[in-house]
């Protein structure tokens, strides 16, 4: 049985999370989290790399395909030992596995193979796939809203249910745990989380004022040119 | 088979010195990695923390006085009743020591947010030590009716 109290130390030396779309940062930088973190044994900080490495959007690239995204789930669900971080790895998975379906759907595209995504549910996807959530609104409360969004093109919504979503999950998965591993991997993901949404907003924010300063210089394509 | 009877007896009379002492030391720990970790994120009241990682230390203390209470000749007849006081006292400051320290480490999580909450934090450690002391004060009580 896992030492409920191995990281009382750790835990104490985080930041409390802020409400999620409040901060406009993680509670402390990804440089001071490494630091604190390197307290972790040499198993947990390879189980807390497996989980990042499969859960964290950075670490996928533009050119990784959809057989390679699968393949790492399922290297990870294999991996983690712990029953609960499995759990949060496994919903997550699941909840990307619907997000990708609504997004197939919407691009115009036809039901997936039965073994597509995670947690058996391609099938009941297939057979319901004209279903706004895919007759699983019951077992995903969220699934309509997220579909309904998403028919309406509202992105900004969207991401914040997904991510509302997810930091639940993972806090739900976690409860019980104050000073263990599975604590210090709860937050982990949760400051990731909060890292995705200020890194959202940060582009967002460049978008815009590119397309502002386009918009005032239209004109002015000239601006730097030599007289 | 007096051998062993009177063996219990005397492992009665340590028993809640040196079980209080394991508790002592695994809540204190506890409660003190989380005052260490806590005086790294914050920039003061540093004091409190380790004043709150301290107070498990009190379960050694009662066990100290039931072994006094405890201390006589161990005899065939008396030692039941020393083991079954003593051991089961002991077993009482060892849990309650253990989850002082747990308690203690949460509070001093929530302090170091918010310290206002410093004071109503430490209500579940003070809640503790009040089922430490019912422990205490009856094994107290009850030892006097040993011969």
């Amino acid at each position: 049985m896992a030492d409920p109290d191995a990281y009382v130390a750790l835990i104490t030396s985080l930041p409390r999370h802020e409400e999620l779309f409040v901060a406009k940062q993680p509670p402390l930088s990804r440089l001071r989290l490494e630091m604190r973190l390197k307290a972790l044994s040499v198993e947990d900080a390879a189980t807390l790399a497996t989980l990042e490495h499969c859960l964290s959007w950075p670490a996928y690239g533009l050119e990784t395909t959809e057989a390679e995204a699968f393949a790492r789930g399922r290297a990870a669900l294999d991996a983690v030992p712990q029953p609960e971080l499995r759990s949060i790895l496994r919903d997550r998975l699941q909840m990307r596995t619907l997000i990708a379906a609504l997004r197939r759907r919407k691009a115009g595209g036809g039901p997936p193979p039965a073994q597509w995504g995670f947690g058996g549910i391609a099938r009941r996807i297939a057979a319901n796939w004209q279903e706004p959530a895919f007759g699983l609104e019951r077992p995903y409360p969220w699934l309509s809203e997220a579909a309904g969004l998403l028919e309406r093109g509202d992105a900004l919504g969207f991401e914040r249910l997904v991510l509302t979503e997810s930091r639940a999950i993972t806090r739900r998965r976690a409860e019980g745990h104050y000073f263990d591993f599975i604590a210090v991997a709860a937050y982990v993901l949760i400051w990731n989380i909060h890292d995705r949404w200020a890194r959202a907003n940060a582009a967002a924010a460049a978008r815009r004022f590119h397309a502002l300063a386009d918009a005032a210089l239209g004109a002015r394509t000239d601006i730097f040119a030599e007289r | 088979m007096n051998e062993l009877v009177l063996a219990l007896g005397w492992l009665g009379i340590y028993s809640p010195v040196a079980l209080g002492a394991c508790g002592s030391a695994i809540g204190c720990a506890i409660a003190g990695q989380a005052a260490i970790g806590a005086m790294v994120e914050t920039e003061g009241g540093y004091g409190r923390f380790v004043g709150m990682s301290a107070l498990p230390s009190t379960m050694v203390i009662y066990g100290i006085v039931i072994m006094f209470s405890l201390n006589r000749a161990v005899t065939p007849e008396n030692a039941g009743a020393l083991f079954g006081i003593g051991f089961m006292a002991g077993i009482a400051f060892f849990v309650t020591g253990v989850w002082q320290g747990r308690a203690c480490a949460s509070a001093v999580n929530a302090a170091k947010e918010k310290p206002e909450i410093f004071g109503l934090s430490l209500a579940p450690a003070a809640i503790i030590e009040g089922f430490a002391v019912f422990a205490f004060v009856f094994a107290l009580v009850i030892s006097g009716g040993i011969q």
